[in-house]
């Protein structure tokens, strides 16, 4: 009786591993014949998304030529979503069937994973010669970088034909020939970078409700700046009797040395970057400048005084981003929408229904130029690969880019369906007033999945767009009027330095070595674990030429911006 | 006797003292684990994880934005066939390979063995493995990417193997004067002898499988496949990205509170199934281990 039972059961048991494995493989192989549009097309359940809707946006011009030969593309497009948390768009997408019927392409959107693992897996893709037709180079330390690798192994395709295909969306997306020129390898257009999200979005902020409480003016300088932290640290700004308060709040967010977060006080010396753009006759380190040896001097200063968050060298962004809120910090560097957004703001009103963010313009100090930071940041780099070039498949690329930059296109994948997702208004701008359900809006969570494109491909941060992003609101709490557009405009309109060009730079060998002892040192000066005097920091400059060769990297980046135009010979 | 009874006393007491230092070691840090995934959003950001909260005042909210989550069944469904799948399939090769080469007289098992083995040390890298499953055997997009690859560890083979060899050959040998072929022996005599290594092996394959991460994200594309831990993983990174939040995200919980409640999510079908086998547990191990 026993034995028939455990036969039953081990035959169960390998049919059911039979069944599990084959069943869930419906997703199609990226050559496999199409099917004809119409009959791939599946029934909007109505439980599904409104972008389900059989109807787009009436009045947009039709993409594709009505005489064209209807025959359909197979483009796989790996890309990095912008909300990891959403899923990716379902079979039975609107945005799916329009591109089939209107572009003659079959779309499969496949979402990498953000950080190492993306990047893993666009280098197995790459050593097993399967990258998809379309792909984003990612890459954690710097995609351009990836970019040059692939092109050197010969797996992706030169694209400057394709751009002529696009001209709407070489107008909106490709229209900084600098950064364009980034995926300029070789003489030739290698691949597509795309618009940044919102460059110049970080700043500067201090409590103004700490310093009307203490009597203290809007500091301007790095000294006054030194006065309001003091202040803010000793004399119990919030008035809980405890002394739980730090003038100046950040962290170290594992760059190189001051990191983003500090970087605002070795620009009121000129200095906010690795590499010191504003010397083109002698380019270099930074280091070698003499107005970071005397911003580190400062820095340290504040260090000593302890009124900066001593835990900076070791907390992350997320424990920053817990303190803050906390009421721990008066004067901090932040994304605009990190401290005004209305997914993040409240944190801080719920606690404070008093307290008071204000924007502060780049410090100045005696040492000349001042700036708030430095900008360089560029957006995703896009390439096409070789596979998918031999196989004829770029002009479908072509057109599928510049769809996406056409009304049409830019609308249903950055906002969804109109009337349903979002609404324009007489001004032209996308609003979510008046529709008929509120939890269809665009920017509701649980339809962030039909948009997942928008930060990689879509947007392109035209006035309109942004005002749509980043509306203004009211606090739950101190029913406060806030408006992240009012910091980011503030921010953006300080004086920023150009490093652009610093996307060019190719990483040393010795990369990782080299950035630990510089942070290593960088962190012992400014901690004052190590003494900080002219002898010391001179020897420090000679460690890195003679033991980390940093003067080669720095002859070497040298000829590379001046082969590219970017530094005068 | 006294004094003996007082030295054992005494050892029972360091012991004892020793293990209570340790579970409590141990219990800290589940504990606040435990407190973070249902601290308040209001109180975290107020203090952080109080170490004692109040029932009244837990928040469920990390694991409502977990669970409701809409690929949250799809992924826990996917997570639970890899599991099931995998551990079975691993036992059924495991089994029959650790039964043959225990059998002292198996030709050439020396040299099978020692194959074996160059697989443990020599790890084959991840582009031989990638082109093998992605290209010659296409399981792009396909669960069995993520099952056949680790289905046999050789680790649980040479413990099963160990194990087998420590069952008394004369029951199999007179089984086999009964007229028993080998797959009868294992069957029929050895199978039934073997539950606690069985189990034991078991819960190894099925931890494995049920915490498998990494393959899915090279092998699946299709997100309709991925797993409970990839999804985890995609929430929470989903949370780093607060100043790219452009959207009305409803914010019910902290980030803390999120990762605290996915480890205790992953772990909660393991912490389950672990006190059902626990009794073989010890068994299955240490049979395995000890050679007469």
């Amino acid at each position: 009786m026993r034995k028939p039972i455990q036969i039953a059961l081990l035959l169960i048991v390998l049919t059911l591993i039979a069944t599990a494995c084959a069943a869930p493989t419906p997703a199609p192989a990226p050559t496999q014949p199409p099917a004809p549009a119409p009959t791939k097309a599946p029934v909007a359940e109505p439980t599904k998304a409104p972008v389900a809707a059989p109807t787009i946006a009436p009045t947009q011009p039709p993409a594709a030529k009505p005489t064209e030969v209807p025959k359909v593309v197979d483009i796989e497009l790996w890309a990095q979503a912008t909300s990891t948390q959403a899923p990716a768009p379902p079979d039975d997408w609107v945005g799916y069937k329009t591109i089939r019927e209107k572009l003659n392409i079959n779309l499969k959107y496949v979402i990498i994973p953000t950080g190492a693992d993306g990047e893993t897996k666009i280098n197995a893709a790459a050593a097993a010669n399967a990258l998809p037709d379309f792909f984003q180079a990612v890459s954690t330390t710097n995609a351009r970088n990836k970019l040059i690798d692939l092109n050197k192994q010969g797996l992706i395709a030169p694209v400057d034909d394709l751009l002529k295909l696009m001209p709407n969306r070489v107008k909106t997306h490709y229209n900084d020939p600098s950064s364009l020129a980034l995926a300029k390898l070789d003489g030739k257009q290698m691949g597509f970078v795309e618009a940044p999200n919102l460059p110049k979005r970080e700043g500067l902020v201090i409590r103004k409700d700490w310093l009307d409480k203490l009597g203290l003016k809007m500091p301007t300088t790095i000294d006054e700046l030194f006065i309001v932290a003091k202040a803010f640290t000793e004399k119990d700004p919030d008035g809980n009797g405890k002394n739980d308060t730090y003038g100046l709040g950040g962290f170290f967010d594992g760059t190189w040395g001051q990191g983003n977060r500090f970087a605002f006080f070795f620009g009121a010396y000129g200095v906010p970057d690795l590499w010191d753009w504003d010397n083109t006759a002698n380019f270099g380190l930074s280091v070698r400048n003499p107005n970071f040896y005397r911003a580190l001097v400062e820095f340290r200063k504040w260090n000593e005084a302890k009124v900066i968050d001593p835990d900076w060298a070791t907390i992350n962004r997320d424990e920053f981003r817990i303190r803050w809120p906390q009421g721990r910090y008066g004067i901090m560097w932040e994304d605009f929408c990190a401290l005004a957004c209305v997914a993040n703001y409240p944190k801080f009103d719920n606690n404070f229904p008093t307290g008071e963010w204000v924007s502060l313009p780049a410090m100045k100090s005696n040492s000349g130029k001042s700036y708030l930071n430095n900008y360089g940041s560029v957006g995703a780099f896009f390439a096409v690969s070789k596979k998918a070039a031999d196989a004829g498949k770029g002009p479908a690329i072509a057109k599928l880019l510049e769809w996406f930059a056409s009304p049409e296109g830019y609308y249903l994948m950055g906002f969804g369906v109109e009337g349903v997702n979002y609404k324009v208004d007489k001004n032209g701008a996308v609003t979510t007033d008046g529709l008929a359900d509120a939890t269809k809006a665009w920017n509701h969570e649980s339809m962030a999945r039909f948009t997942q494109m928008r930060n990689q491909l879509i947007y392109d941060n035209n006035p309109n767009e942004v005002l749509a992003r980043y509306p203004d609101f009211v606090t739950d709490k101190s029913k406060k009027p806030m408006s992240p557009m009012a910091f980011y405009k503030f921010f953006s309109g300080q004086p920023w330095q150009d490093s652009t060009a610093g996307n060019l730079i190719v990483n040393p060998a010795n990369r990782a070595d080299l950035q630990r002892f510089y942070n290593e040192n960088f962190q012992a000066f400014a901690l004052g674990t190590k003494p900080l005097t002219e002898a010391s920091w001179a020897e420090f400059l000679k460690a890195l030429d003679d033991r980390l060769n940093a003067a080669k990297w720095e002859t070497d980046t040298r000829k590379i911006l001046q082969d590219a135009g970017a530094l005068k010979k | 006797m006294f004094r003996s009874s007082r030295e054992d006393w005494g050892f029972q007491f360091l012991i004892n003292g020793f293990l209570l230092i340790v579970l409590i070691l141990i219990l800290i840090p589940l504990w606040r684990v435990i407190m973070t995934s249902l601290t308040p959003l209001d109180v975290y950001m107020r203090g952080g994880t109080p170490l004692i909260q109040m029932p009244w005042e837990w928040s469920f909210a990390a694991y409502d934005q977990m669970l409701t989550h809409p690929s949250f069944p799809r992924a826990t469904l996917n997570s639970i066939i890899i599991t099931v799948c995998g551990t079975a399939l691993s036992l059924f090769l495991t089994v029959p390979l650790a039964y043959a080469l225990s059998s002292r007289t198996l030709p050439g098992r020396k040299i099978i063995i020692a194959l074996i083995l160059f697989t443990f040390l020599f790890h084959v890298g991840l582009i031989p493995t990638y082109l093998l499953v992605a290209k010659t055997l296409s399981w792009t997009n396909n669960l069995l990417a993520i099952i056949v690859p680790p289905a046999v560890g050789v680790t649980n083979v040479l413990v099963m193997m160990r194990f087998f060899e420590g069952i008394p050959e004369e029951i199999k040998e007179s089984a086999r004067i009964d007229g028993a072929n080998d797959l009868q022996i294992l069957w029929g005599i050895v199978l039934p002898l073997s539950k606690p290594i069985l189990l034991t092996i078991g819960l190894f394959y099925a931890v494995h499988y049920w915490n498998e991460f990494f393959t899915p994200i090279l092998y699946l594309n299709d997100q309709n496949l991925q797993p409970l831990p990839v999804l985890l993983r995609n929430i929470l990174i989903g949370q780093n990205f607060s100043e790219y939040v452009d959207y009305d995200v409803s914010r019910a919980a902290s980030i803390e509170s999120l990762k605290s409640a996915a480890v205790l999510l992953t772990m909660l079908p393991m912490v389950l199934v672990y006190p059902w086998i626990q009794r073989y547990f010890t068994k299955g191990t240490l049979l395995g281990g000890v050679k007469e």
